[in-house]
């Protein structure tokens, strides 16, 4: 068992995931995006250190990538990831006290995922009173998703984060010769954005190369002389890797605001599945979920259209 | 994990133990006619999964070792999960009760367990495992003579950093003096504690440290073991729990306590009865003790012992597993070891 490593995704889970969906892939990115910035939210209210909610963040992108998105609601799934972590680590949260947190980040009295431009909202307690009913209802899922997510990862919640890997490389490199906390914050900076990116880092990269591209990103932003030599080879990372890491880290901004303006609903709050179908009929295209079976058999056209990805994806997999 | 296995795979058979969270039944797989130890394992209503229950799949999981108890299959269901283990006769508590002459064992066998309970735990610690909850009932033994450890929903692992821990863990008999202290930074020496608790018990059939309560039990360990000074420990001071009331006791010989043991495994217990966790020895190099020079293929001759393998261990096999009446509070029912 390796406790510096962690399970990373195979090229072929990651295409199926892509090909697979019938959610058009920046629909799927916008989904991927907000649920873990609400899990992150999420975390910061429930007063959970940062460790926990980073791996939060780690399993819920784990259990994405074998379970379809719409198959529960998403804030469904990112209380559940939160909860789970929390429960197995040192600071469990009760599930009453996530379903509060949940109540008030999804109401309008939030201003989780509202323009920043707009006045913010007023606080309006009845938008997040929890009726006992809506209360049973909200734990009964949050249960289910969790066994759901136990399921999908065979149980093994194990995350290792590359965040003390950071500080402790960058300890060896004398912090670069400028201020320790400077370009520590801006390291972990890095590393916790990247626990957004839409490109799943944490499950395409070990802690350590990941680690390394945020020191190099961090030193690059602030001016640091980085040594002349390829330091990264000492810290197992080859520079291939390194630059497809400082770009995808790097690339965060610039894509969440293109998803801002392909998915407008993104500016008025927590998005749902409800708010995905609604934009799937806006664009014309199908509003089923892809995995509902009567729905497949209405759709002659669909299905072969499927069939042939099947078999593209197993002639992908045989080369 | 087969997500295709049926509970029905599984002829239940009689119950064997119970707990706060658990039932342990023992099993049949009706395809090969193995026999497995069910624990089955209600889903709280309130709570979902139970955090042990996550623990302990996901750490056994990984953990394949001759003497650790092995997980066969989980079995996940809408309102309960079922974890499927190997088939131990009873557990350690059960056998000195029935073996035992008072619970007593005798030398040859209490050093063949010793060094089966030593290897266990130096796997799970170079897998960077702490079981945190080893005690007599925990440690599991066949008619082969094998001794495995079972139980592992206090297990966690550790890494880097190394993350304050709950000091809620291993039953207070056995419980290290560090962690009485209310140290949250322990590692792989509470379970060498443990295992030293558990030598002295096979000898004598009697806890070593029969503590009622948190206090009382670090008088008690202190009584036998010379109360510390921040002398004779650096940073004593520090712990939550240091009192600078404690009445002071000079340090006993434990071969006066237990004239049971001979001078080698004296001398082995007390460098696992080290009061400082930094002093304690390491499994790894406790299994390397001159006391185990004359232990010869330990796993071969255990097996071959015939007091241990003419007659099954457990005569009454109703009561093979939670049979024992816990007497100190628990975060854990005795349901069985597994």
């Amino acid at each position: 068992m390796s406790h510096m490593s962690n399970p990373l995704a195979t090229p072929r889970q990651l295409y199926q995931r892509r090909s697979f969906s019938s959610l058009p892939s920046e629909l799927q990115d916008a989904i991927f995006f907000a649920t873990q910035c609400l899990t992150q939210a999420a975390g910061v209210l429930l007063k959970l250190p940062q460790s926990a909610t980073a791996q939060a963040n780690v399993l819920l992108a784990r259990y994405w990538l074998v379970e379809p998105f719409m198959s529960h609601e998403f804030s469904d799934i990112s209380a559940a990831s939160i909860y789970l972590v929390a429960k197995v680590g040192p600071s469990p949260r009760s599930p009453r006290h996530v379903s509060n947190v949940y109540a008030y980040l999804l109401s309008t009295s939030s201003s989780f995922f509202r323009s920043p431009s707009l006045p913010p909202p007023s606080n309006n307690p009845s938008s997040y009173y929890l009726s006992d009913s809506a209360y049973q209802s909200f734990h009964n899922r949050i249960l289910a998703a969790e066994a759901r997510i136990l399921y999908a990862l065979s149980f093994n919640t194990h995350v290792s984060l590359p965040h003390p890997l950071a500080v402790t490389y960058l300890q060896t490199l004398d912090f670069l010769y400028v201020r320790k906390e400077k370009i520590s914050k801006r390291a972990l900076a890095y590393l916790n954005t990247s626990l957004l990116s839409p490109q799943m880092l944490y499950l395409t990269s070990q802690p350590n190369a990941l680690a390394v591209a945020a020191i190099y990103n961090a030193a690059k932003d602030i001016g640091a002389k980085m040594p002349e030599c390829e330091w990264w080879e000492v810290f197992d990372v080859d520079r291939e890797e390194l630059g497809f890491l400082v770009v995808a880290m790097r690339s965060l901004e610039g894509s969440a605001r293109k998803m801002r303006e392909d998915v407008p609903a993104m500016t008025e709050g927590m998005i749902t599945r409800k708010t995905i179908e609604d934009e799937m009929k806006r664009r014309g295209l199908y509003a089923g979920n892809g995995y509902d079976m009567d729905s497949k058999a209405l759709d002659p056209e669909a299905e072969m259209a499927r069939q042939m990805d099947e078999k593209m994806a197993a002639m992908e997999a045989a080369r | 994990m087969d997500g295709k296995r049926q509970q029905s795979s599984f002829q239940q058979l009689e119950k064997l133990g119970e707990g706060t969270y658990a039932t342990v039944f023992k099993g049949r797989n009706r395809e090969t006619g193995e026999l497995v130890a069910l624990k089955e394992i209600h889903l709280d209503s309130e709570e979902g999964t139970p955090s042990t229950a996550i623990r302990e799949i996901s750490l056994m999981k990984e953990l394949k070792h001759e003497n650790i108890v092995a997980l066969h299959d989980v079995i996940h269901t809408e309102n309960k999960l079922m974890l499927v283990f190997e088939f131990m006769d009873g557990d350690l508590k059960k056998y000195m009760d029935t073996h035992g002459d008072r619970g007593a064992l005798k030398p040859h066998v209490i050093k063949s367990f010793m060094y089966q309970l030593l290897k266990g735990i130096d796997f799970c610690h170079k897998n960077r495992v702490l079981h945190r909850d080893l005690k007599p009932q925990n440690l599991l033994i066949n008619s082969k003579g094998s001794l495995k450890l079972g139980d592992f929903g206090l297990a966690r692992a550790f890494g880097i950093p190394v993350n304050t821990f709950s000091n809620e863990v291993v039953t207070l008999w056995y419980r290290a003096p560090d962690v009485l202290l209310g140290s949250r930074t322990y590692n792989t020496s509470i379970d060498i504690w443990s295992a030293g608790c558990i030598m002295a018990e096979m000898y004598t059939g009697r806890p070593l440290f029969p503590g009622t309560t948190n206090e009382d039990q670090i008088v008690r360990i202190f009584r036998i073991m010379g109360t510390p000074t921040a002398n004779t420990w650096p940073g004593l001071t520090q712990f939550p729990e240091y009192k600078t009331n404690w009445q002071m006791y000079a340090t006993q010989n434990l071969s006066s306590i237990l004239p049971q043991i001979d001078q080698l495994g004296i001398d082995l217990l007390s460098r696992m009865l080290q009061l400082r966790p930094e002093l304690r020895i390491s499994a790894h190099d406790a299994l390397k003790h001159p006391w185990f020079r004359d232990l010869l293929v330990p796993q071969q001759q255990a097996q071959q012992a015939p007091h241990l393998s003419q007659q099954p261990i457990m005569q009454q096999p109703q009561q093979q597993h939670g049979g024992y009446q816990q007497t100190v509070p628990s975060q854990q029912g005795p349901y069985g070891g597994y």
